[in-house]
């Protein structure tokens, strides 16, 4: 919950929501060779044997078309959304412009961030006007005059005047992604995403979690999560089955867990105490859960807590207690090194267990801070220095899972249609029917998407985050930054009008990450 | 990355399960030894290790029933033997190639590598330093080795100071001669090593005094250097009390120069050692002296809280404070601060205070019974006078003191203003970041320093005025990488040119101007003939 990146470590906790890497921010770094478009000429790589041998290993008798039905299923939905209009990043106002200024140079747009990350810890207008000063004073330029008018006319209105759109301005767009401060304020828009058809998992948003009593106000808050929305959710009328045949909407109400702000001494190097920890608070949740007929998924976090992480999931859903829990869900980071390690050693899990759980494979929030601490440490990454990796991954963990879908329910987080509509033509080659798995998208980040997927009758779950707008505000950056990136499929498709193909093109394993 | 930086050791990365057992694998060797005492420190004075008759009990200060080791303290008699030996060879080692005694350090960084946690589970039982430290430790020791090698090669030739015909001029390093080293306990291998080879790669023959609580350490140190092809008559090991033979070693005419890293009291006093000449003595003593600090951290009313409480904890806490850069001010600009002292209390209460061997341990003890008796009763002291919090101690074999907040002490208290060298922080409030500024630079000390701050103004504020030898915006003030962030202060915190940095071996040569009129008779050969 954390929800920040951090340096050492410790509780480093961003949520590891559905989907960061389509927007797997490449830092320009001298040696890191990242984007500069080469993934993207996927055509003649993924024909190459050498770069795609798994679509032949898995393929049996319709390799030379699934590619084509994965770009018509793709065309489809996109063609759905472009129509409905090609602002779903920014359907606001203050989230248009801001869309527009970062892309307009790389120091607006670091100043841009530095200003929104800094806005919550103001308590003043002279404090905030002051900042948006400094930050934005020597790039008046590339702003238009009327947003500058605040800081070109320095009287004491105008000063307010401005920091009071600039509040406002920052808590809209953070209101796009962030439902509510507790559960009980989110209550009304979580009827609504029901209501439209959409599943739901909450998450918590928070700081760091530095000391046991934190920890203890973060177990409180899941627990009531559970109790709050649990009783409540299982009243409305909107909360009967989506899809009646899917087990993973069998209970309306779900709930995503970052298991390092539950203690607040989480560390490898602390590790057996981290597990049994964890594990017992982790119980706790399990029974709340169990109680309240709620779903609970355990999110995957930075790669030097998931050890940790891992190990307390099976602990307690292994235990004699929770093992007939049905999808009580985990998550894989596609952009691992060690993902396809990790889904195998789910399954052998699953099948001890007896009954199965559910995997939500995303491409991985952690990114950039990963990467950064690797280089600064002179390690080698845990993770894939190039995104086109990350996706060819995720295709092929997502055959893994539909192919094991008996004892892992598999449940695909990416706003990548290409990603997801790979998962969907998959299942209906193989003939496992779209009951038995499900799609999950960030709430506020790809609407259009979700409801072309949902028309198509696949049941998406939405990943929603509750939370005060301090904590909630790392979240909002990384929200931003991920529809700004060069890498980011959502900002071709809306903002850029890349092409259709190129979108919807395979990806391929970079030589280097193999 | 850039090839024109100097890239630095990784850490070990405990994440992975193979170097966690790795180090444990470490520790029990160290153990098995202890068991069978065959840890031993001895003087080794031309390459001969030497038992004496003082020979000294060192405890592990995590265990302090657990008798770690024995050092044979070296005599005045030996010290004096060691310098006779030394001076002999000095021309020796003087006309040895730089690009030679380059060499040995790199082979000596390489025996550390492959040492690495066997040399790390030596300093996590003898001065009871956590696990991410100690490696660190080690990890800086092989920077030292590499990055000072590769700065001895760029003055080894001549270097040419004028391009004018007739007349040649070439500036010329040379070593000083005999250099003393002694080290603190603290960095046991990684200061000690700092010092040493550079003494060495610039051709200084060269007698190591470590602290007394970490002479099993530097005896470590002693072998692998002279393992790695230092010659055993450019260098001497010498263990002891330093009143005794640090005193002795100082004050002999036949050193040259000499480098401490330790308290400023003892600094000080070699300073004035140094300083008076003794008959028969052939230069001006040279001192480099590595002091203390009395670090603040200043945290601005914008700063970003999660990360300044990291940065806190892990600078006023890491190795239990003891560390010439650890953070022991914390100045908390505008209202927020009672909030903020509240969650930072809370924080270091729960920080595991454990034996330095157990893995989490983010705290171990304090070196030994003296720093123990001393630390805790400068905190008693501060009960009587102000808000102290400190997390009850569980009762433990060993030196430990939980974390500990002295609230608004007066800022012209003790507390406030010397030097604690343990897990002890002093929290005050500031009305302006310009006043919390001020608060920070009113001390003797200026080593390190830091702010957390999203405020530019109050960033650039810093950059210009916060003048302590290394500035840390945004992050921990501990932690300085060799050739990324060269180490050192100024004021009362020491005299000498950054360790790790790019100046530091000039201190360790003397340099010369050669001068030659190459005209004859008017014939230049630059100009040539136009007759």
């Amino acid at each position: 919950m954390s929800g920040r990146d951090g340096y050492s470590g410790r509780a480093v906790s961003c949520e590891p929501e559905p989907d960061r890497a389509d927007s797997l921010i490449y830092i320009v770094k001298p040696r890191l060779v990242l984007h500069s478009g080469s993934r993207t000429v996927s055509k003649q790589t993924s024909s190459s044997p050498d770069h795609a041998p798994s679509y032949q290993t898995t393929l049996p008798a319709k390799i030379p078309s699934f590619d084509d039905r994965i770009t018509a299923m793709g065309k489809k939905i996109l063609a759905g959304v472009r129509v409905e209009g090609s602002s779903i990043i920014s359907k606001q106002f203050w989230s248009q412009r801001f869309m527009e200024w970062s892309t307009q140079t790389p120091s607006l747009k670091r100043n841009l961030f530095r200003l929104v990350d800094v806005l919550p810890s103001l308590d003043s207008s002279e404090a905030i006007s002051d900042h948006v000063l400094q930050y934005l004073g020597d790039e008046a330029e590339m702003i238009p005059g009327w947003a500058m008018w605040g800081l070109k006319n320095s009287g004491f209105v105008s000063r307010s005047v401005m920091a009071a759109a600039v509040t406002l301005g920052v808590r809209q767009m953070a209101a796009q992604f962030i439902a509510g401060e507790t559960p009980a304020k989110a209550l009304s828009i979580l009827r609504k995403i029901r209501r439209s058809g959409f599943a739901f998992t909450v998450d918590l948003l928070g700081e760091y979690c530095v000391s046991e009593k934190e920890a203890e106000s973060y177990l409180k808050r899941y627990l009531e999560c559970f109790s709050v929305l649990g009783p409540r959710v299982a009243t409305w009328p909107e909360s009967s089955s989506l899809m009646p045949e899917n087990p993973g909407d069998a209970r309306a109400t779900c709930v995503s867990v970052k298991l390092t702000a539950l203690y607040s001494q989480v560390s490898s190097l602390n590790q057996k105490r981290s597990v049994s920890v964890l594990s017992d608070r982790l119980a706790l949740l399990a029974h709340q859960a169990k109680t309240a007929n709620a779903q609970l998924y355990v999110d995957a976090e930075d790669s030097a807590n998931n050890e940790i992480i891992y190990k307390a999931f099976k602990q307690v859903f292994g235990s004699a207690e929770f093992r007939n829990e049905r999808l009580v869900g985990c998550v894989v980071q596609a952009y691992s090194r060690h993902a396809e390690e990790l889904v195998s050693d789910l399954l052998a899990f699953s099948k001890e267990r007896g009954s199965p759980i559910a995997i939500r494979l995303v491409k991985g929030a952690y990114w950039d801070h990963e990467t950064t601490v690797a280089l600064q440490n002179g390690w080698r990454s845990p993770l894939f220095t190039h995104k086109c990796s990350a996706d060819a991954q995720f295709e092929k963990i997502s055959r893994f899972l539909l192919d094991n879908h008996q004892n892992l329910f598999p449940a695909f987080g990416s706003h990548n249609v290409r990603s997801l509509a790979h998962a969907c033509v998959y299942a209906e080659s193989r003939g496992i029917p779209s009951t038995n798995f499900e799609l999950q998208m960030l709430y506020g980040m790809a609407d259009p998407i979700a409801r072309a997927f949902r028309h198509h009758d696949y049941l998406i779950r939405l990943y929603v985050p509750l939370g005060p707008l301090l904590p909630g505000m790392g979240y909002l950056v990384r929200r931003l930054l991920e529809n700004t990136s060069n890498e980011s499929f959502l900002r071709h498709t809306f903002f850029d009008d890349r092409d259709i193909d190129a979108l919807l093109a395979a990806p391929s394993m970079d030589p280097e990450d193999e | 990355m850039n090839t024109q930086f100097f890239v630095n050791e990784p850490f070990s990365d405990f994440a992975d399960p193979k170097e966690r057992n790795a180090l444990k694998d470490a520790l029990d060797r160290v153990e098995q030894l202890r068991a069978a005492h065959k840890l031993i420190a001895q003087p080794i004075i031309g390459g001969i290790e030497r038992s004496t008759d003082s020979a000294v009990k060192r405890e592990d200060p995590s265990m302090t029933q657990e008798e770690l080791g024995t050092i044979h303290y070296g005599s005045t008699e030996l010290a004096d033997e060691a310098l006779t030996s030394l001076l002999a060879f000095q021309p020796q080692w003087e006309a040895t190639p730089v690009a030679t005694r380059a060499e040995m350090l790199q082979r000596a960084a390489n025996l550390m590598q492959e040492r690495r946690h066997d040399l790390s589970a030596l300093i996590i039982r003898e001065v009871g330093k956590p696990w991410k430290e100690a490696d660190a430790d080690v990890a800086e020791a092989i920077d030292f080795c590499r990055y000072y090698a590769e700065r001895a090669l760029l003055f080894a030739a001549p270097i040419p100071t004028s391009d004018i015909p007739g007349e040649d001029n070439f500036l010329v390093y040379r070593p000083r001669g005999i250099a003393v080293v002694i080290s603190p306990w603290n960095f046991p291998f990684a200061i000690a090593c700092g010092m040493t080879v550079a003494a060495l790669v610039t051709g200084n023959a060269t007698i190591l005094k470590p602290a007394e609580q970490s002479s099993l350490v530097g005896f470590a140190l002693a072998q692998l250097l002279l393992e790695a092809g230092i010659p055993s008559r450019a260098f001497a090991y010498i263990p002891g009390a330093g009143e005794e033979i640090g005193r002795f070693l100082v004050s002999d005419p036949r050193v040259d120069m000499i480098c401490f890293t330790g308290s400023r009291a003892v600094g000080q006093q070699i300073m004035m050692a140094a300083a008076t000449p003794y008959p028969g003595q052939r230069s001006i003593k040279r001192v480099i002296a590595e002091l203390g600090g009395k670090n603040a951290l200043i945290i601005d009313e914008d700063a970003d809280e999660d990360e300044a409480m990291r940065g806190i904890l892990s600078s006023a806490f890491g190795f239990a404070g003891q560390k010439c850069s650890a953070c022991s001010r914390l100045i908390v600009v505008g209202r927020q601060y009672d909030r903020f002292i509240e969650r930072l209390v809370e924080a270091a209460a729960d920080l595991i205070v454990a034996p330095a061997k157990d893995p989490s341990a983010v705290i171990g003890p304090v070196v030994d019974a003296e720093a123990f008796a001393r630390i805790t009763a400068t905190i008693e002291r501060a009960r009587n006078v102000c808000r102290v919090e400190a997390a009850e101690r569980q009762l433990m074999d060993g030196y430990f003191i939980s974390p500990t907040i002295i609230i608004d002490p007066p800022l012209s208290s003790e507390w406030w203003n010397e030097e604690i060298f343990g897990p002890v922080l002093c929290t005050t409030s500031a009305p302006s970041f310009e006043e919390a500024l001020r608060i920070a630079l009113d001390s003797p000390y200026a080593l390190t320093g830091g702010v957390f701050s999203r405020n530019p103004r109050n960033l650039e504020s810093a950059r210009r005025h916060f003048t302590v030898g290394n500035l840390y915006l945004n992050r921990g003030i501990t932690g300085a990488l060799v050739g990324r962030q060269p180490f050192g202060g100024s004021k009362m915190s020491g005299i000498g040119s950054k360790a790790g940095g790019p100046d530091y071996l000039l201190q360790f040569v003397e340099p010369r101007t050669i001068t030659e009129n190459t005209s004859r008779r008017g014939f230049v050969p630059e100009i040539g003939n136009i007759g």
